[in-house]
């Protein structure tokens, strides 16, 4: 059942050929979504705080704090927060975006970073857990306009910066400081030392992307360390359950955010990870058609880029915490149909937050696997077998005995 | 303590052996030889491995435990000639072993064996089906297996042993009669397994020229040779994949 959306894989990539995404221009051009930002070519505003690295021109790209003119620090905590968005709707996310102005300067991911006094403040902005007041200067009147993309959060307008100053201390956690000054840890442990100190995947992926993390300090784009985070806080998540013993019952959990639907299936073995991802007709990508796609991993990860991209990992990561926390390890399977209701691309974060959010559900248990998927059934609107069908994984998982069941 | 002297392509054999299932080892020594205890992390399939200590040219060994890092071992086996010999050294005290090819000297750190997955209890089983064939045999109908599918059917029926796959189209047959067999204990088995691991663990079984397998009804195979002949002993156990979901 799966259609030639070449749409869904791309989600923006612009790999049709065309110099811009007509999917994503049309959510653009949404003139009532924007809320109005002055025109005028300085502003004055926390940021919440972010920072954004842009990927287009890669190596030579173009990065710089992102500002909300005229907001205080209480009302722009929450903008870079995904966490607490969950209470609004998508329309309410897409326009307090809109007012976060990207303020980019050009500049190459590797050469001078330490001599860009408008980089060095970025990355000072960035290790801050709270916002930041600043004041930025820009070569030309800013223009209401927005951006959106698949693992991206949406933002709004983008300006080139003249001059850029951060007006008050930044408030930095012990470990971020004492991290971004060690130059021998690699990018890898680093992450894992701060998600060990309960740092926020927002704010590892802002101090990762503005070049603060690794050896080899360089600018990440946005896009890319937002995943790469995701992967690697994955990685490690799993290496922690890895020696737990298996979870007792067959577990399900189902639940969802903005159009989301997930069922979450934890089942007694060792750890394997499967995500089908079903775009239901009109939700954002899929045009007139449903398409499903399935991927998975055993033990030894993954040695290529998921072709279901940033929301693989994602899921994934969401989906180990639960484990880490029980102290138990599963095989998991995920499902998560999209719906129309989901009608502009919100960025990766709500896969994260999404099966997040289903697994604080109270999960039903079952006999067999063959009972949750039934259950499970009841509430994806896709057909099963169409779904079905594409879990190699879960085939593999119900057939394959284990040593241990010929210990008698 | 631990001192050995072996020939590279036989430690080389060894650790492919091994790899097939697991990066990492517990080596127990004793004054008779080395022997290993390993199952791959899903769980699926394990192996027991035996090397006399006649196998060496010079071997002193206590009772002990060694954890290694195969992948290591693997890597560093890459400078010798086949006709190279291999002389190890456990350093008690500083936790590493001094291995020497020919002119090369390395040390090797070790590995606590606490870290490395413990030891698995092994299934007692009573299979009722022996075959005993010559490895490339194996291997070829493994190999046309793979072509088609993802799990192949070993089974034995009347005086013949079969081997099958089906993919979603096409399907493949090994019929091997007595005749073309070294020996048969026959019984009316079949079980299907995951090429997966099928496909890895014959490699090694396949430069033996007696493998012998062990069938039951849906139960796991032990798939059983020797090496350095005669003074090694393989033994894997691989678990069955159910017919139908």
């Amino acid at each position: 059942m799966k259609s030639n959306n070449r749409c869904i894989e791309c989600k923006g990539k612009k790999l049709c050929g065309r110099p811009r995404c007509p999917i994503l221009e049309r959510f653009a051009s949404i003139e009532s979504l924007s809320s109005k930002i002055p025109k005028n070519d300085s502003v004055f505003g926390a940021s919440p705080p972010a920072v954004f690295v842009g990927r287009h021109g890669y190596p030579d790209v173009s990065a710089g704090p992102m500002i909300p003119p005229e907001t205080n620090s209480d009302e722009s905590a929450v903008m870079d927060s995904p966490d607490e968005w969950l209470g609004m709707n998508i329309q309410d996310i897409i326009s307090m975006r809109s007012r976060l102005v990207r303020s980019n300067t050009n500049i190459n991911i590797k050469d001078g970073l330490s001599d860009n006094n408008l980089i060095l403040k970025s990355q000072e902005l960035a290790l801050s857990t709270n916002p930041v007041d600043t004041e930025a200067w820009y070569s030309k009147t800013i223009e209401n306009n927005l951006s959106f993309d698949s693992v991206l959060t949406p933002t709004g307008p983008s300006a080139t910066l003249k001059k850029f100053e951060i007006t008050e201390n930044p408030n930095v956690p012990k470990k971020v400081d004492y991290l971004v000054y060690d130059t021998d840890a690699l990018a890898k442990e680093s992450v894992s030392e701060l998600i060990n100190k309960n740092i926020s995947t927002e704010h590892i992926t802002r101090l990762l992307s503005i070049g603060l993390l690794g050896k080899d300090r360089c600018l990440v784009p946005t896009r890319w360390s937002i995943t790469a985070v995701d992967d690697m806080a994955g990685k490690d998540t799993l290496n922690s359950i890895i020696d737990y013993p298996q979870i007792n019952e067959i577990t399900l959990f189902s639940g969802g955010i903005f159009g989301n639907h997930f069922e979450i299936l934890y089942v007694p073995k060792n750890y394997s990870f499967e995500l089908v991802e079903i775009w239901l007709p009109k939700s954002v990508w899929s045009g007139d058609s449903t398409w499903i796609s399935a991927d998975f991993e055993g033990l030894n990860g993954k040695s290529k880029y998921s072709p279901l991209s940033g929301g693989y990992y994602a899921a994934r990561l969401s989906a180990l915490e639960y484990l880490l926390n029980i102290k138990r390890q599963a095989s998991i399977f995920i499902i998560r149909e999209i719906q129309p209701d989901y009608w502009a691309p919100l960025g990766v974060w709500v896969v994260r937050e999404g099966v997040r959010q289903a697994l604080q559900n109270t999960p039903k248990t079952f006999e067999s696997i063959d009972n949750a998927l039934s259950d499970i059934s009841s509430r994806i609107r896709t057909p099963y077998p169409n779904w079905r069908n594409q879990m190699e994984l879960l085939s593999k998982v119900k057939t394959q005995k284990t040593l241990d069941d010929f210990i008698f | 303590m631990f001192r050995a002297t072996i020939d590279a392509y036989l430690l080389r054999d060894s650790v492919e052996i091994l790899s097939v299932l697991v990066d990492e080892i517990r080596l127990r020594t004793s004054s008779d030889g080395i022997s290993v205890k390993a199952v791959d992390p899903a769980n699926v399939a394990m192996v027991t491995f035996n090397l006399d200590s006649s196998a060496f040219d010079d071997f002193e060994a206590d009772e002990s435990e060694i954890g290694l890092d195969l992948t290591k071992i693997s890597d560093i086996l890459g400078v010798a000639d086949k006709n190279d010999k291999v002389s190890m050294e456990l350093n008690e005290n500083s936790q590493n072993m001094s291995i020497n090819i020919g002119s090369f000297s390395y040390t090797l750190s070790l590995l606590d064996p606490s870290t490395i997955r413990s030891e698995p209890k092994i299934p007692q089983l009573e299979l009722p089906a022996e075959i005993i064939l010559n490895g490339t045999d194996l291997r070829r109908a493994v190999k046309a297996a793979e072509k088609i599918s993802d799990h192949m059917l070993l089974g034995v029926n009347d005086d013949v042993f079969y081997m099958e796959a089906e993919g979603d189209t096409d399907k493949v047959r090994l019929d091997l009669a007595r005749d073309q067999l070294i020996d048969l204990k026959p019984d009316d088995v079949r079980s299907l397994f995951s090429l997966d691991y099928l496909s890895d663990i014959v490699k090694p079984a396949s430069k033996s020229n007696e493998v012998v397998l062990e069938i039951g009804q849906d139960f796991p195979i032990k798939i059983n040779f020797e090496i350095a002949n005669g003074t090694g002993k393989v033994g894997y156990l691989l678990a069955p994949r159910i017919e139908s979901e």
